[in-house]
C-alpha cells in the first residue's frame, strides 16, 4: 500500500530522473520501510520523503540536462522570447490533444464572455444628440446602467470632474456673474467634503445637479452620467451620421405617419418627431399642401418626442398670416424666432387642435406651448412630459456631460417654460381618447355648404 | 550558460563523497552511511540522493562500480577524492578562523 503511494509520488519527478533512478528510488524506499519499524520511524520516513520531494522535484527541473538547455533557444537576446525545456521527453499525444482543446476553449471563451456580459456595444450615433438637436436626447441618464459600469470614482477623478464642471460653466453659461457664483459654490461643496462619500457616477451627477440648481436657481442646469464614453467637445453629427439620418427619414416618410382629410373636411396629421428641415422640408411642405383646403387641422403629437426647432418654425409658419414670435427655450432671440408666412396658404385662420400625451416632449412641447400661449390652438389630451431641454449638452469627462443654457431667449408669455412641469392641455382627456374628442370639438361643415 | 550544480559544493554532495571514501556503496548504503557519519542529522531522501549522485556522475567525481545483487554501486574517482580533500581543507580553514575568533574552543582538528 505505502509503496503504491510512493510510486505515485515518484511521478512528480522529471522523466529523466525516473528513467535513470526510479527503480533504485523504489528499492531505497523498500529498504528503509523494511529497516525502519515502529510508529515514530514510519512517520519520520514519510516526513523525509515528502520533504525530499518538495526540495528535489523543483531542483530536478531547474537543472535540466545541459544538452536540452542548449537546444532551448538563445537565452536573453534582446526581446526575443526563449523557452526553457522542463522535461526531456517530447509531450505525449494525449497531452498535445488536451492542450489543443484547452487552447480552442480559451480562445472561444474571450468573445463569448465579451458578448454575454455587455462588453460589446453597437456603434451607432444617435442623431438626436447633435448640438442643434432638441429632443429626448438618449445621452441623458434615463435608465440605470449596469452596476458594473457605474465605475468607482476616486477623489482624484472627482476633483477633475468638479474642476471641469466649474470651468465649463464659467466658459459657456449665459450669465457670467451667476456662473462664477455657482462654480464657487461647487468648489465650496467639494472643500466641505460633501462629495467624499460618493463613488458612483449617477449619484455624483445627481448631487452636482442639485447643487448647481440650488446655487444658480436655474432648473435647466444639470450634470448627467452616461454609460458610454463621450467624445470631447460639443457633439456634432458626422457626415456619416447625417447620411444615416437622411436614410432613416426617407424610410419613415420624415415621421409624418399619417396625413389625411377626415370626415367633415378636417385635416389630420400624425407627426412623430420634428425632423431637420434641410432633410424633410419638402415632405413637410407636401403634407401641409395636401391639408391646405381643410376647414380645421389636427396635429397629433401624442407620440412625438421632439426634434429640431427649425421644423417647429416651418410648420408654425402655416398657421399665421403674419410673422409671429415663437419662443424656444434654448435659442437666443434672433430673426429666425419669427415665423414666415407661406404664399398660397389658406390655413392661417382655420381652427387648430394639438393632441398631447405624457410622451409628448421637447420640441413637440415647444410647438404646443407657443400655439397655446398665442391662443392659436386648442390642446387636447394629457399634460406633456416637461422636457424643455433648454441646455446645450457638453461632455466634461469620459462618462459625464453637462447641460448649460448658453443663451437667454425672451419668453413673452411667462417667467417659466415647461421644464419639469409640462404643458397643460386646454381640454383634458386620456391620450387614447384625444383624437375623438378633438374631432367632436372641430367645427362641422354644414351639409351642402 | 550551464548552471553550476556543484559550485559551491552542497553539503549533501560532500557527505556522499565522504561516505564513499572508505569503500564502494549502493544508494541505500550511502544513505545509511551519511546518516551514521552525521549522527542521524542528515537522512537523504531518494530525490536528493539520486539527484546528487547524478550531478556527481556528470562531473566525474564518482563513477558507477557495477551491479551487485541488482543494486548499482558507486565509487569515488581520483577527482572526487581531490575535491573532497580540498573541501575538507576549506572547512578546516574556517575552523581555524572560528577558533581564532574564540567562537569555537577545543583542540581537535
Amino acid at each position: 500500500m505505502s509503496e503504491k503511494i510512493y510510486l505515485l509520488l515518484l511521478r512528480f519527478h522529471a522523466a529523466r530522473f525516473r528513467q535513470a533512478y526510479g527503480e533504485e528510488a523504489v528499492q531505497l524506499f523498500r529498504d528503509r520501510a523494511r529497516d525502519e519499524r515502529g510508529l515514530f520511524a514510519k512517520v519520520r520516513l514519510w516526513f523525509d520523503l515528502l520533504g525530499d520531494l518538495a526540495v528535489s522535484v523543483p531542483r530536478g527541473y531547474w537543472y535540466a540536462p545541459q544538452e536540452l538547455m542548449a537546444a532551448s533557444g538563445p537565452p536573453n537576446w534582446d526581446n526575443i522570447p526563449s523557452f526553457q525545456v522542463l522535461d526531456d521527453r517530447p509531450p505525449s499525444r494525449g497531452a498535445l490533444v488536451l492542450g489543443g482543446i484547452l487552447s480552442v476553449v480559451a480562445l472561444a471563451a474571450v468573445p463569448t464572455t465579451i458578448g454575454r456580459f455587455g462588453g460589446y456595444r453597437p456603434l451607432y450615433f444617435s442623431f438626436a444628440q447633435s448640438e442643434r438637436g432638441f429632443s429626448e436626447a438618449p445621452a441623458r441618464q434615463d435608465t440605470a446602467p449596469a452596476a458594473a459600469d457605474r465605475g468607482g470614482l476616486d477623489s482624484a477623478a472627482r476633483h477633475r470632474l468638479i474642476q471641469a464642471a466649474a470651468q465649463t460653466l464659467k466658459e459657456h453659461y449665459m450669465d457670467a456673474a451667476v456662473a462664477q457664483r455657482t462654480a464657487d459654490a461647487l468648489l465650496n461643496h467639494e472643500k466641505n467634503g460633501d462629495y467624499d462619500a460618493i463613488t458612483e457616477g449617477p449619484a455624483l451627477a445627481a448631487a452636482l445637479t442639485s447643487h448647481l440648481r440650488d446655487a444658480s436657481g436655474d432648473m435647466h442646469l444639470d450634470v448627467a452620467y452616461t454609460e458610454r464614453v463621450l467624445q470631447p467637445g460639443p457633439a456634432r453629427p458626422s457626415p456619416a451620421a447625417m447620411e444615416q439620418y437622411r436614410k432613416a427619414m426617407e424610410q419613415q416618410n420624415c415621421t409624418f405617419e399619417k396625413t389625411e382629410i377626415r370626415a367633415h373636411n378636417i385635416g389630420y396629421v400624425k407627426l412623430n418627431s420634428f425632423p431637420e428641415p434641410s432633410v424633410c422640408g419638402q415632405t413637410a411642405a407636401a403634407a401641409m399642401a395636401m391639408l391646405n383646403g381643410a376647414d380645421a387641422i389636427i396635429f397629433d403629437l401624442r407620440d412625438n418626442g421632439g426634434g429640431y426647432p427649425g421644423m417647429v418654425m416651418l410648420l408654425a409658419g402655416y398657421l399665421f398670416d403674419h410673422p409671429e414670435y415663437i419662443f424656444s427655450p434654448r435659442d437666443a432671440t434672433t430673426r429666425e424666432s419669427w415665423t414666415q408666412p407661406v404664399a398660397g396658404n389658406r390655413l392661417a385662420d382655420k381652427p387648430v387642435y394639438v393632441l398631447t400625451s405624457k410622451r409628448t416632449a421637447s420640441a413637440a412641447e415647444c410647438f404646443s406651448y407657443d400655439l397655446k400661449m398665442l391662443k392659436r390652438a386648442t390642446l387636447v389630451g394629457e399634460t406633456t412630459r416637461g422636457a424643455a431641454h433648454a441646455a446645450v449638452f457638453r461632455p466634461i469627462a469620459d462618462h459625464f456631460g453637462m447641460g448649460i443654457p448658453e443663451a437667454k431667449p425672451i419668453n413673452p408669455f411667462s417667467d417659466r417654460d415647461w421644464e419639469g412641469v409640462g404643458v397643460e392641455p386646454d381640454v383634458r382627456t386620456n391620450a387614447a381618447d384625444a383624437l375623438d374628442t378633438a374631432l367632436k370639438l372641430a367645427p362641422r361643415r354644414q351639409a351642402g355648404k | 550558460m550551464p548552471k553550476q550544480r556543484l559550485h559551491p559544493l552542497p553539503s549533501a554532495a560532500f557527505q556522499i563523497l565522504l561516505s564513499l571514501a572508505d569503500g564502494d556503496r549502493h544508494g541505500y548504503g550511502i544513505m545509511r552511511q551519511v546518516a551514521e557519519q552525521t549522527s542521524g542529522r542528515m537522512r537523504l531522501g531518494p530525490g536528493t540522493l539520486y539527484g546528487s549522485i547524478q550531478a556527481l556522475l556528470d562531473e566525474a567525481l564518482i563513477a558507477e562500480a557495477g551491479l551487485h545483487e541488482r543494486r548499482r554501486y558507486y565509487r569515488l574517482t581520483p577527482a572526487g577524492r581531490k575535491l573532497a580533500c580540498s573541501e575538507a581543507e576549506r572547512l578546516a580553514g574556517l575552523l581555524r578562523v572560528a577558533r581564532a575568533k574564540r567562537i569555537l574552543r577545543g583542540d581537535y582538528v
